[in-house]
């Protein structure tokens, strides 16, 4: 599966108007270099689709300081850890506005199994933190994440989301 | 009235712009998850200092011009971090990484939990690296992959992470029974077991013995290629054609062995089956 066919799918759902969740973000998935096991165009297609769920979530839950959507789409340490992010953000009066602008994202790995796949996400994203009315942090700049997806019973859940630097992640 | 605005508004540039030159944070240049450091803040006065972490948020009143010491736990997370300083109205900050500690944890995924013998590439071992946070280790580690079963020689095998994954794919051994696996890096190590079991079963044969209708059929003790008898329970089908028609009797192994009992109407043959393997034939009645 190489990545023009889904990235020519990443654009051809997103440009569907039934699907629900027109204020998705845009994610466009590289499968070239995947391994060992090669992805199929339907995990493909869950993995693009179930990530911008994701980051849809958690755009939700760090500007309303909810941890509630984060049930969704995450899981283990990712959960963990933004809940916790979020829980300390509304203690100290804070709260976290993404403006998305859009994810390339590459993946890497994927387990013999089917277990895991690891990605490297190069996402363009404008951030806003605020201390009540008062902005107090602000920036506009492609940041790396490296990802941990999972598979569950209907969906792909985000396990491990973690920024790193411009160098980590390239092969 | 313009002389006035025109005053107010140098006088707000000028604030701005001492605000931006006397007031800042910096951070050292290498900071690993979980260790203390300091941030050297610069101005005088005090501030509001707020640490923004992947999963922490540190906010505190500090009297700048010194150093700002950071608890390890303020950083047990790695990732990007931004150190922001507000003194009055405007806020100045500064952006860092916090790098993964060494490895002091693994995640390990063997698959299947139960496996044939002798299967090439039958099994999948997955280690995952991090530190002592469950930060993803980026530095390429070695894991080693250790394989022992009781009665037959261990061995290993070697692979180095890219970005925190070490995996493996190798067939199982002869041998049936407990085989451990074993995923190390360093002094810490995770072990599992795969339980291996008898391959499909090799040179199936039976015999028979005759009373005046009745056959009654008994197989060899049921082993697989490399010897493993096949496990107790597992299904053997005889199936026995005469004049009377087609009979199958499905029975499973006791004690190594199958048995069945049939009636036989003129001259008949009993085959054996077991899985997806055939085994011998054997003619009975009609004189036979």
């Amino acid at each position: 599966m190489g990545a023009i066919s889904l990235m020519m799918w990443a654009l051809v759902w997103y440009s569907q108007p039934s699907v629900q969740a027109a204020s998705l973000p845009r994610v466009a998935l590289n499968a070239d270099s995947i391994g060992p096991r090669p992805i199929e165009q339907r995990t493909g297609e869950s993995v693009t689709r179930d990530y911008a769920q994701a980051w849809r979530d958690l755009s939700d839950a760090l500007s309303t300081n909810r941890t509630a959507p984060l049930n969704d789409y995450f899981t283990g340490i990712a959960k963990t850890r933004l809940s916790q992010r979020i829980v300390e953000q509304r203690n100290s009066g804070l709260r976290t506005q993404y403006v998305d602008h859009g994810h390339q994202v590459k993946a890497l790995f994927y387990s013999p199994d089917g277990g895991e796949m690891q990605l490297v996400d190069q996402a363009q994203i404008e951030v806003q933190v605020f201390d009540g009315q008062k902005l107090i942090h602000s920036t506009n700049s492609v940041q790396r994440y490296l990802v941990l997806m999972t598979p569950g019973a209907d969906r792909w859940y985000v396990r491990s989301l973690e920024s790193v630097p411009d160098d980590a992640g390239r092969d | 009235m313009f002389k006035m605005l025109t005053r107010w508004l140098l006088f707000v540039f000028l604030g701005s712009a001492a605000l931006a030159q006397s007031v800042s944070v910096q951070a050292p240049s290498d900071i690993a998850a979980g260790n203390a450091f300091a941030l050297k803040t610069t101005g005088s006065g005090s501030a509001t200092f707020y640490l923004l972490g992947p999963s922490h948020i540190l906010k505190k009143k500090i009297e700048l011009g010194g150093d700002l010491q950071i608890a390890g736990s303020d950083v047990s997370s790695a990732g990007l971090y931004q150190a922001v300083l507000c003194a009055s109205s405007d806020c100045e900050s500064k952006e860092f990484y916090v790098r993964p500690g060494p490895p002091a944890r693994l995640s390990f995924l063997v698959h299947p939990s139960r496996v044939p013998v002798s299967a090439p590439n039958a099994i999948n071992a997955t280690a995952l690296v991090f530190d002592q946070s469950y930060n993803t280790v980026l530095v390429p580690s070695p894991v080693e992959f250790r394989f022992s079963l009781a009665g037959t020689a261990p061995f290993s095998r070697k692979q180095t992470t890219t970005r925190g994954i070490a995996w493996l794919q190798i067939g199982s051994t002869a041998k049936q029974g407990p085989l451990q696996v074993v995923a190390a890096v360093g002094d810490v190590s995770e072990p599992r077991v795969i339980r291996q079991v008898a391959s499909e079963a090799c040179g199936l044969r039976m015999s028979a013995t005759s009373n005046s209708r009745n056959v009654r059929v008994q197989t060899d003790p049921i082993r697989d290629c490399s010897g493993n008898p096949l496990p107790d329970g597992t299904i053997v089908s005889f199936t026995k054609i005469d004049q009377a028609g087609r009979s199958t009797v499905d029975t499973p192994i006791k004690k190594g062995i199958a048995t069945a009992q049939f009636s036989v109407v003129g001259p008949g043959r009993i085959s054996i089956a077991c899985g997806v393997v055939l085994g011998n034939e054997i003619s009975v009645g009609g004189g036979q």
